[in-house]
């Protein structure tokens, strides 16, 4: 059957949206609530109780979990989305790209409200918009190739092998860990910095918005390279499963 | 006439289970068939025959593991009740979701939108989410979004009628009317008297295996033969 893709993925994203909202007594305020409760966990351990956070903690901490919230979102609902969506696509012939693609664009709606209140927090906190900001639509652009990467291979697996969602929790956690979303780290191995594309990333955007400079671009276009190679990946591997899922118990 | 679809020594395999190693079977082991514009094909079979899988096989929701498939450049949708329903959205955005993953286009729902509200008789409970309604009415909806694709080649699994008596009839009838308009359908169900009434032609499987294909009557009448031979030995 012919599908008017564009309009299924929006309406979908939509849908997916409003369904989320009608879920909770708060609806919409808990996409601001739950990252800044989150926010506040993070600086009351580390700045407050443990004082290792340092000069500039609290721009730097907010930055890392914003950016890191919508990359962790990204990977975790993209990668469920096939395996959940199993008895829809027994049901009907439908390109299952669209279901992780449905996911990622749903928690970047829900970044960009974030994001937007992040930047006010910045301006009164003493950051205000600089000429850096110019390099923010390709900064953000490598972001979301980076976690759609990630979670489109995790989506293309998950419904062969479904015990993958026990392990990417644990993943990610040491992805976050080593990539300096919640403290500062200090004497990074080179290897490492070429190695993990999310650092590159999260250290272009807060000296974009800290500190007004322009990002490292040879180690930004490596990163961006490695994103779009996971995307093609992942992309790949959904396409080449894509006639197994139908015949998959749900 | 050139085929609509052809299928030529189809199998169709799954594995029972989610381990390392399991075995597969074959839901469907050796079918064929060839399906003409207008022909109205009903197939029937003992339970577990393959008559779903052949369905989705042709719906091109499954692809065969061995034999091949021909298809013209047609649409062929199965009719699915409640595709895609999300219980906290309203009638009217399930309307819209279900009938994008149906294959209509935006434009094409908002025009029928109406039409949709009204053949489900939901009133004021179209604009409510649907987690608020009975299964009655879910359903009601879904066959009011569903009847309104018009596939080149419609494929209906059991769906024949839905709701309470009143639906029932209604629905029924709306089906009827739209198989009469000529469409290609491919029908299955248990109901021979159904069958009867809707198909000119009819394919029996047996255990994934296409046993016969032919005209309605000389079909029915082997496959009563072997029932009661069946039920004789």
């Amino acid at each position: 059957m012919r599908h008017h893709l564009t309009e299924l993925v929006l309406f979908s994203t939509y849908a997916e949206l409003r369904a989320e909202r009608a879920r909770s007594y708060l609806g919409f305020v808990w996409w601001l609530a739950e990252p800044a409760m989150m926010m506040a966990a993070f600086w009351i351990v580390f700045d407050v109780i443990l004082d290792t956070g340092g000069r500039d903690y609290l721009p730097f901490l907010l930055i890392g979990l914003v950016v890191w919230q919508w990359m962790k979102s990204c990977i975790t609902h993209a990668g469920h989305a096939i395996w959940t969506n199993l008895g829809l696509i027994r049901q009907v012939r439908v390109p299952v790209l669209i279901f992780p693609f449905v996911q990622m664009f749903a928690d970047t709606v829900k970044f960009g409200c974030v994001f937007v209140l992040l930047l006010a927090i910045l301006w009164l906190l003493g950051f205000p918009p600089n000429r850096a900001y110019a390099a923010l639509p390709l900064l953000l652009l490598s972001i979301f190739v980076c976690a759609a990467g990630a979670g489109l291979v995790v989506a293309a697996l998950m419904p062969l092998v479904p015990d993958l969602r026990f392990v990417i929790e644990q993943v990610l956690t040491v992805v976050m860990f080593l990539s300096g979303v919640a403290f500062a780290l200090r004497n990074v191995p080179d290897w490492l910095m070429t190695a993990n594309p999310v650092l590159v990333l999260l250290d272009a955007v807060r000296g974009v918005l800290m500190y007004g400079t322009w990002p490292d671009w040879p180690a930004l276009a490596r990163a961006t390279a490695a994103s779009f190679a996971a995307g093609a990946i992942g992309v790949g591997l959904v396409l080449r499963f894509a006639p197994r899922y139908p015949k998959m118990a749900v | 006439m050139a085929a609509l679809v052809e299928l030529d020594r189809v199998g169709v395999a799954f594995r029972a289970q989610r381990r390392l190693g399991s075995e597969r079977y074959w839901a469907l082991e050796d079918v064929s068939v060839s399906l003409e514009r207008g022909h109205r094909l009903g197939v029937v079979g003992r339970n577990g025959a393959g008559k779903s899988t052949l369905l989705r096989l042709v719906a091109g929701i499954l692809e065969p593991d061995r034999g091949t498939v021909r298809r013209a450049p047609v649409t062929c949708q199965l009719l699915s009740l409640t595709l895609g329903f999300v219980g906290h959205l309203s009638g009217r955005d399930n309307a819209i979701l279900s009938g994008l993953l149906l294959g209509l286009s935006r434009r094409q729902i908002e025009a029928r939108i109406e039409a949709i509200r009204e053949f489900s008789e939901l009133g004021d409970f179209f604009e409510q989410p649907i987690a608020s309604y009975s299964s009655g009415m879910v359903m009601r909806l879904g066959f009011s979004v569903a009847i309104q694709v018009e596939p080149d080649v419609l494929l209906i699994d059991e769906v024949l009628a839905v709701g309470d008596a009143h639906f029932q009839e209604k629905s029924g009838r709306a089906l009827h009317e739209r198989l009469r308009e000529g469409c290609t359908v491919v029908i299955v169900s248990h109901e021979e008297s159904k069958l009867a009434d809707l198909c000119d032609r009819l394919l029996w499987i047996e255990h994934g295996r296409s046993v016969m294909e032919g005209p309605f009557d000389e079909v029915i009448a082997a496959y009563h033969r072997e029932l009661h031979v069946g039920e004789g030995g």
